[in-house]
């Protein structure tokens, strides 16, 4: 759409292969549908469920046990998400972008085929290209994987409630999505090669885990599944998961109706002739290089969002990449994206934003000496009441003390930690310090004043 | 088969016609009341029939257009009419597929192009 405003001709091929099961989606990528939107909208459905107990001790009284349909709940989410696929829809032809849902692959120098669902092939040129993939979730090689897991793809849309599911994996994905169905009130348990949360905050990482397990979700450390068979059909079946210890030979088995597999995702640019153009990717990661005005090694192909290499995995980061690429080929300007100081939120039933510097990276960046770090737990007003948990909450900011206590890693664990992270980003990107933080009041009571 | 025309007028009738069709493509046209002399007191639905009945050759084999009149400027403006409530409807004129999330609102019924995206999108 940014290109169109400066007249240029565009042209988007947008194509979902569909999943081992056979789902697929329309226009707007994976975080319209089934990524961030979904994912969201699910977590708020689990803490609404948690409201509704709270609601008990505030005084509002009702004598029914509230239970949770899955059906209801999957299908406000998917009409939501057909809206925005249909605005975007509208969107692009109100800007003059053409549209196609077809798969594009590079065939030879500035020339892209394009084939639709039933086969049909077209041929297009162009001046410049722009690579936007994405990526797809990661299977385990085991003997059943394909037949009978699900992924995140599937799990948004899925046509029946998930009843007693195994989440493999420590990801964020599998963390949040094994937190909103425990809230839901289904049976959890998620299996864990290593470490949670590779990349983050491992202080924070574990607070979270150990949240999760004291609300009722069950973690099998240390191992990883083998093989999946089939115990009986159905919507949900029943599946036997195999699983032997990462650090010997026990081997152990369970019953489930559902597997959830989020180990990870790969990059979608093996299948889309790259090389007839020469684009050099990763070969390890499949993972494409980019300079950092997003332009491959080929010049007129450039590249943005999560197949990029060593970038941020989230999609403002793509949309503002995008943006300021076009704005500078086309309007003349010259800021490049910031990856930088980028806030993040995982969505756990725990809230967790962040940005900067994790405790770990900063040490090894500046060196233990060199950083001061300030940390509280605190107790939300809002869970006294309800006599919630009142240790759990936490926030820490990570100083550099060479360069005036500059705030360099903001890490806060609490109720809606994304809106509270959102406000200390800026702070932080404008270069705030420990005493401009201490000299600013705070608003009483929320959880951010601390 | 090709495809055919209902005019209805009011929600009930509304309602009624798109159950019966239940199982096919179901298009409908939003209008407010017209007068004596035909013309409707919404000015952008004067606008936008012409354009909209133009396009409708492009709707799939088996689908029901739905022309459906509202009612007057009065009906309209209450926010709790059965349309806002029921169908979530904001405005006139809107086109919509019935069952889906795919509407056009307003000056979008203006526009040939994303009429015939509506008619004919997947």
């Amino acid at each position: 759409q940014e290109a169109a405003k400066y007249e240029k001709k565009v042209m988007v091929l947008d194509f979902v292969t569909p999943t081992p099961l056979g789902n697929s989606w329309g226009l707007g990528g994976t975080c319209v549908n089934v990524g961030c939107i979904p994912k969201k909208l699910m977590h708020q459905a689990a803490l609404l469920g948690q409201a509704l107990e709270d609601s008990r001790k505030f005084g509002w009284q009702f004598t029914e046990e509230v239970e949770h349909n899955w059906m209801t709940m999957t299908e406000s989410v998917q009409n939501y998400i057909g809206s925005l696929n249909w605005g975007y829809r509208v969107a692009l032809r109100e800007k003059k972008v053409t549209y196609e849902n077809a798969y594009g692959e590079f065939v030879a120098p500035h020339t892209v085929k394009a084939t639709n669902k039933r086969g049909v092939e077209k041929l297009y040129t162009a001046e410049r290209f722009l690579i936007a993939t994405g990526e797809r979730p990661r299977y385990l090689g085991i003997p059943g994987d394909k037949e009978y897991c699900i992924s995140s793809d599937d799990l948004f849309s899925l046509p029946y409630c998930p009843g007693k599911t195994l989440v493999v994996g420590a990801s964020y994905v599998a963390l949040e999505c094994a937190g909103f169905l425990a809230g839901l009130g289904l049976d959890v348990t998620v299996m864990v090669r290593s470490i949670l949360l590779r990349g983050f905050d491992q202080d924070i990482a574990n607070k979270i885990g150990e949240y999760m397990e004291e609300h009722g979700i069950k973690f099998i450390r240390e191992f990883v599944p083998i093989k999946v068979e089939q115990i009986e059909e159905g919507t949900p079946g029943r599946l036997k998961v195999t699983a032997k210890s990462t650090k010997g030979n026990e081997i152990i088995e369970g019953e489930y109706n559902t597997v959830l597999l989020a180990i990870g995702r790969d990059a979608c640019t093996r299948n889309i002739g790259l090389d007839k153009v020469g684009v050099k990717i990763n070969e390890k990661t499949g993972k494409i290089p980019v300079n950092d005005e997003e332009q491959t090694n080929v010049p007129y192909i450039y590249a943005v969002g999560d197949i990029l290499q060593d970038k941020l995995e989230l999609t403002p980061v793509a949309i503002q990449a995008g943006r300021l690429l076009i704005r500078r080929l086309y309007g003349g300007a010259t800021s490049k994206c910031d990856y930088v100081n980028v806030p993040t939120t995982v969505f756990t039933p725990l809230e967790y934003g962040a940005c900067g510097y994790s405790e770990e990276t900063a040490v090894e960046k500046f060196g233990e000496e060199n950083i001061e770090v300030y940390h509280s737990h605190f107790w939300p007003l809002e869970w006294t009441v309800p006599s919630r948990d009142n240790n759990k909450c936490y926030a820490k900011i990570i100083c550099n003390i060479q360069d005036n206590e500059r705030v360099i890693g903001f890490h806060v664990l609490g109720p809606n930690a994304g809106e509270v992270t959102q406000g200390f980003a800026a702070a932080i990107k404008c270069g705030m310090t420990k005493e401009q933080l201490d000299s600013t009041i705070g608003i009483h009571p929320v959880c951010a004043e601390v | 088969m090709g495809w055919e025309e209902k005019r209805v007028r009011g929600y009930l009738e509304f309602a009624q016609t798109a159950q019966r069709y239940h199982g096919r493509p179901i298009f409908a046209l939003f209008c407010g009341d017209k007068d004596a002399e035909g013309k409707s007191w919404c000015p952008d639905c004067v606008t936008a029939e012409p354009i909209v009945r133009k396009e409708l050759h492009n709707m799939p084999d088996e689908s029901v257009f739905i022309y459906c009149l509202v009612g007057d400027r009065a009906y309209w403006k209450d926010p709790n009419n059965e349309f806002r409530k029921n169908l979530k409807l904001t405005a006139v004129p809107t086109l919509l597929k019935y069952g889906t999330p795919q509407k056009l609102v307003e000056e979008e019924c203006f526009k040939a192009e994303l009429v015939r995206m509506l008619f004919t999108e997947d």
